[in-house]
């Protein structure tokens, strides 16, 4: 029981640790359009890519913080929203990120 | 929706000032909306219970906030071995030796032992893992930890350690040593009555003969223990344990030679008969209480040689694969590897 929770675990700590590597490329491609927090969450879950709020806003801010995105405060819906879009920088970046994901996953198909 | 607030405070709180507000808008705008949504899709507004449930798949707000800072460490993941070893080692040596010590005092002398303070042993943990601490932590922000990073060559570094080898430098000096001071002692300290070291005359009690002669064994067999291993610079395990035989019974004959009181009398030729007699107490009080550092020495010998003994022994075991029995008999094979 306890064998086979441990084995649980680590399955679980490596599936996060490959997922965590994609999720700032997954990000990236979502905000080619402006979205805010909850709708960029909610279009990532709807594609099989889940993520949580926790996750989300942190990387959202580091992205913004490396300058590959953008993002202003603005009222939709009685509601103030941020507001995220690539950066022209952040669109080179994806492009490469892209790229380098093609390459990973040919190797990866050839290797498994 | 009043927990909702309360959760979005507590949030607040570990957060930093100037992040604050901003990250409790965003934060709140999406609870909002997921919220709305869940309303939505129920077609009613949400319970107590419902919303604790959201709250709840959302972490908890400590979690939640640390999230939003940076990672924060004293000492970093590639600093944190040298660090590791550095506060062993002197924790070791602070605490290890005088340890040792107070153990001999405590059997061999327990009224002297007040002479070592052990009061001040937990202050010099303290400290010593404080400044190291504090060392490794200012070369963690600093410019040094790179520059030590960088200043490294493939060529410097040590030679790969084969714990089984015997270096031939080792049983040279050993054979020299030995040599030296066997002749050193075979021609001033042969037993006699009287032994003239230099222009000094020495009573030795009759048990220095048989010292002697038990000394003068000891010594052939390091000599020629030494001589082997000149030759054949690997510990086996015959020979890890005549080490460990002749390491324990020199370090105990050492220690009865403390013990014995063997020195009878001085004299020499500007000396007085009372100043000799002082000097005759004095020397045998001073071996007396060097009793119980002998014993802590030849107890580290001991642990050293025997770990020894046990690696070498347990090396050999591992290369000699164990067959399955046959017809009841179990068979081994040397590989001789």
């Amino acid at each position: 029981m306890s064998q086979s929770t441990s084995n649980q675990d680590r399955f679980e700590n490596l599936r996060l640790e490959l997922r965590r590597g994609c999720l700032s490329l997954a990000v990236l491609s979502q905000l080619k359009t402006e979205r805010y927090g909850y709708t960029l969450r909610k279009a990532l879950n709807e594609q099989g890519m889940e993520i949580d709020e926790g996750t989300l806003y942190p990387l959202l801010r580091r992205l913004e913080s490396h300058g590959l995105l953008t993002s202003e405060w603005r009222e939709e819906e009685k509601r103030n929203k941020r507001f995220y879009r690539l950066s022209s920088e952040g669109k080179q970046v994806l492009k490469q990120l892209a790229a380098e994901w093609q390459s990973i996953n040919t190797s990866l198909n050839g290797i498994l | 929706m009043e927990l909702v607030d309360r959760y979005l405070q507590a949030v607040k709180f570990f957060l930093p000032k100037k992040q604050q507000a901003d990250i409790v808008a965003e934060l709140s705008e999406d609870l909002h909306s997921q919220i709305e949504a869940k309303q939505a899709e129920l077609g009613r507004t949400l319970t107590d219970s419902e919303l604790e449930a959201i709250l709840k798949r959302c972490g908890s707000p400590w979690e939640v906030a640390s999230r939003f800072l940076p990672q924060r460490y004293l000492i970093g993941p590639t600093l944190f071995p040298a660090y590791r070893f550095f506060l062993g080692i002197l924790l070791l040596g602070c605490v290890v030796p005088r340890f040792r010590i107070w153990i001999g005092f405590l059997i061999f002398d327990p009224a002297d032992r007040g002479y070592l303070n052990m009061g001040n042993m937990l202050a010099t943990i303290v400290f010593c893992s404080f400044f190291t601490t504090l060392v490794f932590a200012i070369v963690e922000r600093t410019g040094i930890k790179v520059k030590l990073l960088d200043c490294w060559n493939p060529r410097k570094l040590p030679p790969v350690k084969d714990p089984n080898r015997i270096p031939r430098g080792n049983s040279l000096v050993e054979i020299g040593a030995l040599v030296v001071f066997f002749t050193f002692f075979c021609q001033v300290l042969w037993p006699g009555p009287v032994i003239d070291l230099f222009g000094a005359k020495i009573m030795l009690a009759p048990a220095w003969r048989s010292f002697f002669w038990a000394y003068t064994v000891l010594a052939m067999c390091s000599l020629a223990l030494s001589g082997v291993n000149l030759f054949r610079p690997y510990w086996t395990t015959s020979r890890a344990f005549w080490r460990l035989l002749l390491d324990v019974a020199g370090g105990a004959m050492f220690c009865w030679l403390l013990k014995a009181q063997l020195l009878l009398g001085i004299s020499a030729p500007n000396l007085s008969e009372a100043k000799a007699a002082e000097l005759t107490t004095l020397v045998t009080l001073i071996m007396a209480k060097a009793l119980p550092w002998a014993v802590v020495i030849l107890v580290a010998i001991f642990l050293m040689s025997s770990y020894r003994l046990f690696r070498v022994w347990s090396r050999d075991r591992r290369r000699t694969p164990i067959m399955p029995p046959v017809n009841g008999v179990t068979t081994s094979i040397a590989t001789g590897s």
